[in-house]
């Protein structure tokens, strides 16, 4: 969904800062708070630590539809918090759902202000550097949209054309990748649901984003979109755990897997997307 | 007896001396205009003797008590702050630019002080006030603002002020210098009339005619020396030295 | 959208200009008593004060208040895991949790305070020195203290100085409290944030920026209503 280039900047600034307001303490923070870089460890205690505390804290952005975000009660649903829901059901532990600033996840992560990242993330290097992530449990393709009665057709019509993309996103670095990036402008904004307004106002020809999100919203806002054919890659979600947390990481996993033997991951995949598109095995 | 005695006063900021071996005695009941041109340190004087300005050197005596001294080491001693209070009590201090509060009204500008500084009661304070006021003909701007009245007014609501607390000993900087000429008429004539009750004064002024009417002596400063002194017969006459009679010659009316 | 989710919506956001109404209340709170105090402190004839004052006022007003408003966020778990912080600091935050909403609240509304506190403070010090000297004069030689004369007769006539200047801060406060969202802290413009995906409209938005507007306007009015009342003397 979204990289974490900006995370490191921010963190690299905040921790600058500090140094300026807590002078009292002398110095800068060590630099060994920054990164969970420690090897699994042999003592443990991860999954102790959230069954006794009852509660497992997730941490979203909860506004990214239909993953995880806000209904119009103010409440916090979506597929990711439907299938994390019935995890905790069967651990008999408590779902808190801690909105967080997407910029600073990393950080919340690892000071320990949540437990894991469950938002439809998609997997990349840095992520995969930065977290212990579970195994994919879904595909998504990232996918061109376009106007009903736009002349666009298929995806080599877009040369010469303006396209919206989410800032900082792994959409985005898929776009720079793209061999017609250079005979395109983009229009790079903070989220999908304002690209996709922008396109109908003119702003842009196409938007380029996540088919999850997509077809959500054509469907349940009744949007006369057309998504061209084709796509230019495909990524995959998994859910972020501190790097030193294996034995929460395992549980959840083999929770999931569990789910998906008895049916029950397919019921919730199906409630949101009609099928099960699920990737575990 | 005595009211305030200043003896070898001197006073300097940074390299420059304003005041230089100053001996000078005021006793009850006596009015004593200081004249002389402007830099001559007469204002810094009043400023020394009212705590305005820290006084480098010499002995400052106010209603026999010592406000500062100096030591044998030829550095400046001032009493502690409740002696500097208590004389503080004792002076009353006009200014040339009147400096009333102007966020309070003309009667609370003159109760205000008695109040919260001698702890007397409103009622008593108002009292006085109102009495003041009417001492100044200015019963009827009790509850107007400063900013509402004219500098005359003005000057007479800070001297009714200074009055407030019964000082033993008034001065004045300058009372008429901010105020235009047809103005300066009334605030004479009401320092003429507490002269008459017996109050004691120090007039640093401009107002030759004044100075030689109402003084019972006039100092002459210049270059922060007391040049001459003397009754205002003296001084406004003959007997003046050369450089008073000088000084005074620019002023047309005692042209010699 | 129907008339009926403008409804809900509106219900929604009406809900949540609480938290931002209480933002804005304690910041001001705080944020005025501690900017007088600062504005003190850097008229400290003890240099060294004055200069940390200084240095103090130089980091709030140079750096951006949403990037305070992070740090604060992140101070304690930073100096708790700092290997140069002293034991005693480390037991003493040790008993913070910082998931808690108390936490994520007061850490915020610390930011407010000490950011607003030093422009309050300037403000503050402009219009204590723009008293005349007299003015302490007239009161040394009436007999008043120093802080008689302070509490008397100078604050008085800053108030009304600074009330032109203040009002200024305080509406830019109204708008300055939707930073909050970045923490996030659930107050108006956090919710409006999340429900135009939910929507897929932009009007949540325009609500939030509908109450600002009502919200400023009242203070307008009530400024304009004050300074009048000020007006009695010049």
């Amino acid at each position: 969904m979204k990289n974490s280039i900006k995370t490191r900047i921010l963190s690299g600034i905040a921790a600058a800062a500090l140094l300026l307001t807590c002078a009292g303490c002398g110095s800068a923070p060590a630099a060994t708070t920054t990164a969970a870089s420690a090897a699994p460890a042999a003592n443990d205690d991860s999954l102790e630590k959230v069954m006794s505390a009852k509660k497992l804290v997730l941490g979203l952005d909860a506004s990214f539809p239909p993953m995880g975000f806000t209904n119009e009660s103010n409440e916090i649903v979506g597929f990711d918090i439907d299938m994390a829901q019935e995890v905790c059901d069967r651990l008999g532990i408590e779902l808190v759902k801690q909105p967080i600033n997407w910029d600073n996840k990393e950080e919340d992560l690892n000071l320990g202000k949540i437990d894991c990242i469950w938002n439809g993330m998609s997997i990349n290097a840095a992520r995969a550097e930065a977290m212990n992530l579970s195994d994919p449990y879904m595909q998504n393709e990232m996918i061109f949209v376009v106007p009903g009665n736009s002349d666009i057709k298929q995806i080599e019509d877009l040369s010469g054309k303006t396209v919206g993309v989410q800032t900082g996103s792994t959409a985005q670095e898929i776009l720079e990748a793209w061999e017609l990036y250079p005979n395109v402008t983009v229009t790079a904004l903070e989220d999908n649901v304002t690209l996709l307004n922008q396109m109908e106002l003119g702003f842009s020809d196409a938007v380029f984003l996540d088919s999850v999100v997509a077809h959500y919203f054509i469907t349940s806002n009744n949007k006369d979109y057309y998504v061209l054919p084709g796509n230019l890659d495909a990524e995959e979600y998994a859910i972020g755990f501190r790097k030193a947390d294996q034995a929460l990481r395992d549980k959840v996993q083999e929770t999931l897997k569990a789910m998906k033997a008895d049916g029950k991951l397919a019921e919730i995949s199906t409630k949101w997307f009609g099928s099960d598109v699920t990737t575990i095995k | 007896m005595a009211m305030l005695e200043v003896s070898r006063l001197s006073k300097s900021f940074g390299e420059l001396t304003v005041l230089k071996d100053i001996n000078f005695t005021v006793d009850k009941g006596e009015v004593v205009a200081v004249i002389g041109p402007s830099g001559s340190g007469k204002s810094t004087l009043l400023r020394c003797v009212n705590q305005l300005e820290r006084a480098n050197g010499g002995r400052i005596t106010v209603c026999g008590s010592d406000m500062m001294t100096t030591n044998e080491k030829g550095k400046a001693v001032f009493a502690d702050t409740d002696t500097l209070r208590s004389i503080r009590l004792k002076t009353g201090l006009v200014f040339q630019n009147f400096n009333l509060f102007p966020h309070m009204t003309v009667l609370r500008n003159i109760t205000e002080a008695p109040t919260v500084v001698l702890g007397m009661s409103k009622t008593d304070a108002r009292a006085k006030a109102l009495e003041l006021l009417k001492k100044m003909g200015l019963e009827a701007k009790a509850d107007s603002y400063p900013c509402e009245l004219s500098g005359g007014q003005q000057q007479r609501v800070s001297i009714a002020r200074a009055l407030a607390l019964d000082p033993e000993i008034l001065f004045f900087d300058e009372p008429t210098s901010a105020l235009d000429p047809e103005l300066t008429g009334e605030i004479l004539k009401v320092i003429k009339e507490l002269a008459n009750d017996g109050m004691t004064m120090v007039i640093v002024t401009h107002e030759m005619a004044f100075a030689h009417d109402v003084a019972d002596r006039v100092v002459f400063m210049e270059d922060g020396y007391i040049v001459d002194e003397g009754t205002p017969d003296k001084l406004f006459g003959e007997e003046a030295s050369e450089r008073v009679k000088q000084f005074l010659s620019r002023f047309n009316n005692f042209g010699a | 959208m129907t008339n009926e989710q403008i409804g809900t919506l509106f219900q929604l956001m009406l809900q949540y200009a609480v938290p931002t109404m209480k933002i804005f209340a304690l910041t001001l709170l705080w944020s005025i008593p501690l900017g007088m105090i600062v504005a003190l402190l850097k008229m400290c004839r003890f240099k060294p004060i004055s200069w940390i004052t200084n240095i103090y006022i130089l980091i709030m007003r140079g750096t951006p208040l949403l990037l305070q408003l992070i740090v604060a966020q992140y101070s304690v778990p930073y100096i708790i895991r700092s290997d140069i912080c002293p034991e005693f600091i480390r037991s003493a935050l040790g008993g913070i949790d910082i998931r808690s909403e108390a936490y994520t609240f007061n850490m915020m509304l610390i930011a407010f305070v000490l950011n607003y506190a030093a422009y309050f403070a300037e403000i503050f010090r402009g219009g204590i020195e723009s008293i005349p000297k007299g003015q302490y004069e007239a009161a040394g030689a009436l007999g008043f203290t120093r802080s008689q004369t302070f509490f008397r007769v100078i604050l008085p006539q800053v108030v009304k100085r600074v009330v032109p200047a203040s009002s200024n801060e305080i509406i830019t406060l109204v708008k300055d409290t939707s930073l909050a969202s970045a923490i996030p802290y659930m107050e108006i413009m956090y919710i409006a944030k999340k429900q135009v995906p939910t929507y897929a409209s932009l009007l949540p938005l325009f609500m939030a920026g509908a109450f600002y507007f009502a919200f400023a306007m009242v203070l307008t009015v009530l400024f304009s209503f004050i300074e009048k009342k000020l007006d009695y003397y010049r």
